[in-house]
């Protein structure tokens, strides 16, 4: 947990009585003790700042920026750690990786566009939309080239969905190695994505008969193209022009780009120009060479499309460690590429014994969900881990589960229960448990 | 042939269900509109789809015209791709490998290559025409995409050295040797069960991390940090973002950043000229400089803050 600043306290407050607001009566009045004993200690620890009550700060007395000092906002400069970060022996240079998004600091469903990972094949292209086009063509009776203006002009739909890259994680497969948050789970974010339904574009087409498959691909350097089943496109799958109410980031395809909601991340191809439709799958690189799971007999699974369900607690985490023994509000993120997150449960023992935890906030169907559970440290080591169950009943299995039947080397799609490990000084490293 | 899992094979009839499903779910469609409802967009013409229609399948369909030898592919391969993949496919540090790894799927580190792992030559013809070489893709021509993937295989030990790769002979290796161990996506295949106490007798911690957060930081070879002095900020971040691709290792005959001898005889041509050059290209006998790093939205005061940073990074 951060130490809150002074001049957080009021906003503390709020939020404390606001989170508070949305408990069970007795479990309210709990919180809001806590709550209250937690800014009394930030009170007595702002004892030492400058600016603490009875004095007040300079920013009280004199005036503040004017309107459109930033014409484009911000985050504080007090922020200026909650940034992306890359792992750079994982990959030969900046323009065929991925960064991370920061997810100890992530206090919320959506993730600020800012902060959404960046994975790129070829690096991150400059594209004028009044030079992009999308192409739709293959076995349609009416093969298309919109400018962006006419995609825009279709009917419209928004939902907030995750994004998870497959490869999540991957780095664990073997073993603990990664030692931040951000590292074992930050190729993960959530918004919400306006666009076009695919399947609005497919029926202005008009698919042709033994039509199964669609190659979706980008107009980046490296022409990023998947297969995907004709099934998903008339689902749920967006063709994507705005995220988190503004126009897609560059990092995430601008001007448009696919959403196959709850699917690999790889499958929403960014920068989109073409779709074909087909009646079998491409096999490009990226659904062949990469994005397939090798499994200990040597074959591979193709086409593993969903993320199963998933999650991590994000405070205590190695970014959140814990100051001292008292009351602390356990928190984290869960999620499921096959729907709604049903149920968290919690552990302290290294999964003997599990407790459940609170959804906390919006529960939207593949996309991120909030838990949290209120929990009395007394100061001794802890195994803390978190397991999701979503509405399908599909459990989240262990390393030993997942391993048992895939062994270690298929890279992707490890949605193990993870495991933090506080150490009595409150700070927390990352391990796996037998 | 090809292997999809069967939940993805149906028929017209479903497909039509699955449209109104479709619709019927959306707020936005309350019923299935016709074909050029909205009438958006133009038409495409066969010559404008052929412009963008690039993707070759396991068949061969999309394979252009034209022809390659395993030898020509050589000189190409030597020229354009072994700086990064290596004169036998084995890969230069942490680019990949191309060839080699036969037996080693089922080995505790698996080495996945086009011989070894790939299943259709089509992909590798595909992605090379597409991607590669990775500083300048979709740069090479349809002869030369033949000619290179021909001597991939090679590489390979899948074709002999006078095998001639064109739609003629694409069946003889359309398939490649682990073509048959691709199986469909059979999750969920773990039946964990939502325990809640004595789950198990005991927890043992049985692996940790063994490097730490401040090594991993130390080991960012990737970006080049200022030397002491050399305040150019604007050309650090285009020189990591634009031309550390090849200037970092010396690929494609690049000069490398550190090799202070090289860009002291450059120099001689005077700072003007090597910017004229950052920017509109330049040929010499170590290789080929793209215009610009072929970074075209780059400015020209972008490449000539690059190419300032680099000499005093050299000095
Ligand atoms: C500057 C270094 C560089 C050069 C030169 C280069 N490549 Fe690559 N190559 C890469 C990188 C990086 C990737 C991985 C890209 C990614 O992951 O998206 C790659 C991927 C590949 C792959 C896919 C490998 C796999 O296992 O999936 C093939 C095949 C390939 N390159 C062939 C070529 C050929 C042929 C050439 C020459 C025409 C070439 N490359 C030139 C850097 C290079
Ligand atoms: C695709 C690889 C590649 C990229 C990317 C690249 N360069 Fe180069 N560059 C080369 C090669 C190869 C040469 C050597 C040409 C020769 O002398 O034969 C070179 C030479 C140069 C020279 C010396 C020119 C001379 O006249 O001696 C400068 C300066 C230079 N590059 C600057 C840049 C800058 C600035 C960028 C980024 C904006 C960049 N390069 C990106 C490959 C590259």
């Amino acid at each position: 947990m951060r130490q809150p600043k002074v001049e957080e306290t009021d906003r503390l407050l709020t939020e404390i009585a606001k989170s508070g607001d949305q408990l069970p009566a007795a479990e309210r009045r709990q919180f809001l003790k806590s709550g209250l004993s937690m800014l009394g200690g930030a009170a007595a620890l702002a004892g030492a700042a400058k600016y603490a009550p009875p004095n007040v700060p300079p920013w009280t007395k004199s005036l503040g920026a004017p309107v459109i000092a930033d014409p484009y906002g911000q985050p504080s400069p007090f922020e200026k750690d909650v940034v992306r970060r890359n792992v750079p022996w994982l990959t030969a240079d900046r323009i065929a990786s991925i960064s991370f998004t920061p997810l100890a600091d992530i206090k919320g469903i959506i993730t600020p566009s800012g902060l959404v990972f960046e994975r790129y094949h070829a690096g991150r292209p400059e594209i004028d939309p009044d030079e992009h086009h999308l192409m739709i063509h293959g076995m349609v009776d009416r093969p298309i080239i919109l400018s962006m203006d006419e995609l825009m002009r279709f009917p419209s739909t928004s939902m907030i969905r995750f994004l998870e890259c497959p490869a999540n994680g991957g780095m664990e497969w073997r073993g603990a190695q990664m030692t931040k948050l951000q590292f074992t789970h930050g190729m993960l974010s959530c918004c919400e994505w306006t666009g076009v339904l695919l399947s609005t574009i497919l029926a202005e087409v008009g698919v042709q008969k033994g039509a199964n498959w669609i190659l979706a691909e980008g107009a980046d350097g490296s022409l990023m193209s998947r297969s995907i089943p004709m099934e998903k496109a008339l689902d749920d799958a967006l063709v994507v022009f705005a995220q988190n109410g503004e126009a897609l980031r560059r990092e995430q395809g601008y001007p448009i780009r696919l959403i196959n909601p709850g699917w690999e991340g790889n499958t929403c191809i960014k920068w989109l120009r073409r779709l074909e439709i087909g009646d079998s799958p491409y096999y490009q690189r990226e659904e062949t060479s990469k994005y397939t799971d090798l499994m200990p007999d040597g074959k591979a699974r193709e086409f593993t499309f969903v993320q199963e369900a998933n999650s991590v607690v994000t405070t205590p985490s190695p970014e959140n460690p814990l100051k001292g023994k008292g009351k602390y509000w356990l928190e984290g993120l869960a999620w499921s590429g096959r729907g709604k997150v049903k149920a968290v449960d919690v552990s302290f023992d290294g999964g003997i014994s599990w407790r459940p935890a609170r959804l906390t906030g919006m529960i939207e169907p593949r996309a991120l969900t909030r838990f949290g559970l209120e929990w009395d440290w007394d100061g001794s080591p802890a195994l803390i881990q978190s397991r999701c169950i979503d509405e399908t009943g599909y459990v989240q299995p262990t390393y030993t589960q997942l391993r048992a039947v895939r062994g270690s080397s298929s890279i992707y799609h490890k949605n193990a229960i993870h495991t933090w490990r506080l150490h009595a000084d409150g700070s927390v490293t990352n391990v796996q448990v037998s | 042939m090809f292997r999809f899992p069967k939940l993805y094979k149906f028929k017209r009839l479903s497909l039509i269900v699955l449209l109104v499903a479709a619709f019927a779910t959306t707020v936005v469609n309350a019923k299935v509109k016709g074909v050029g409802h909205y009438g958006y967009g133009k038409v495409a013409t066969a010559e404008e789809i052929a412009g963008w229609d690039i993707d070759i399948r396991p068949d061969g369909r999309g394979l252009p015209p034209g022809s390659g030898s395993v030898e020509d592919g050589e000189i190409l391969y030597e020229d354009q791709c072994a700086s990064c993949h290596g004169s036998f496919g084995e890969g230069v540090g942490k680019y990949p490998v191309l060839a080699g790894g036969e037996g080693t799927l089922t080995e505790e580190r698996p080495e996945k290559t086009v011989g070894s792992f790939w299943a259709h030559t089509s992909t590798l013809f595909d992605y090379i025409r597409r991607a590669m070489p990775f500083p300048q893709p979709a740069s090479l021509s349809d002869e030369e995409t033949y000619a290179i993937t021909a001597y991939v295989l090679y590489l390979n030990d899948l074709v002999e050295d006078d095998f001639v790769l064109s739609q003629d002979t694409w069946d003889e290796v359309a398939k490649l040797p682990n073509n048959s161990n691709f199986v469909p996506d059979p999750r969920p295949d773990t039946q964990a069960v939502r325990c809640m106490k004595d789950c198990k007798k005991e927890v043992k911690i049985v692996s940790e991390p063994t490097i730490t957060a401040e090594e991993v930081a130390a080991a960012d070879d990737t970006i080049v940090k200022a030397a002491a002095g050399n305040e150019n900020e604007k050309g650090a971040s285009v020189y990591n973002g634009a031309c550390a691709v090849c200037h970092n290792s010396g690929v494609a005959g690049a000069p490398k950043l550190d090799d202070k001898a090289t860009w002291k005889a450059r120099l001689a041509l005077g700072e003007a000229t090597l910017i004229k050059h950052a920017i509109e290209g330049f040929q010499g006998d170590a290789g080929m400089m793209p215009p610009k790093g072929g970074r075209m939205d780059l400015s020209d005061e972008d490449v000539a803050a690059a190419v300032k940073f680099m000499l005093a990074e050299a000095e």
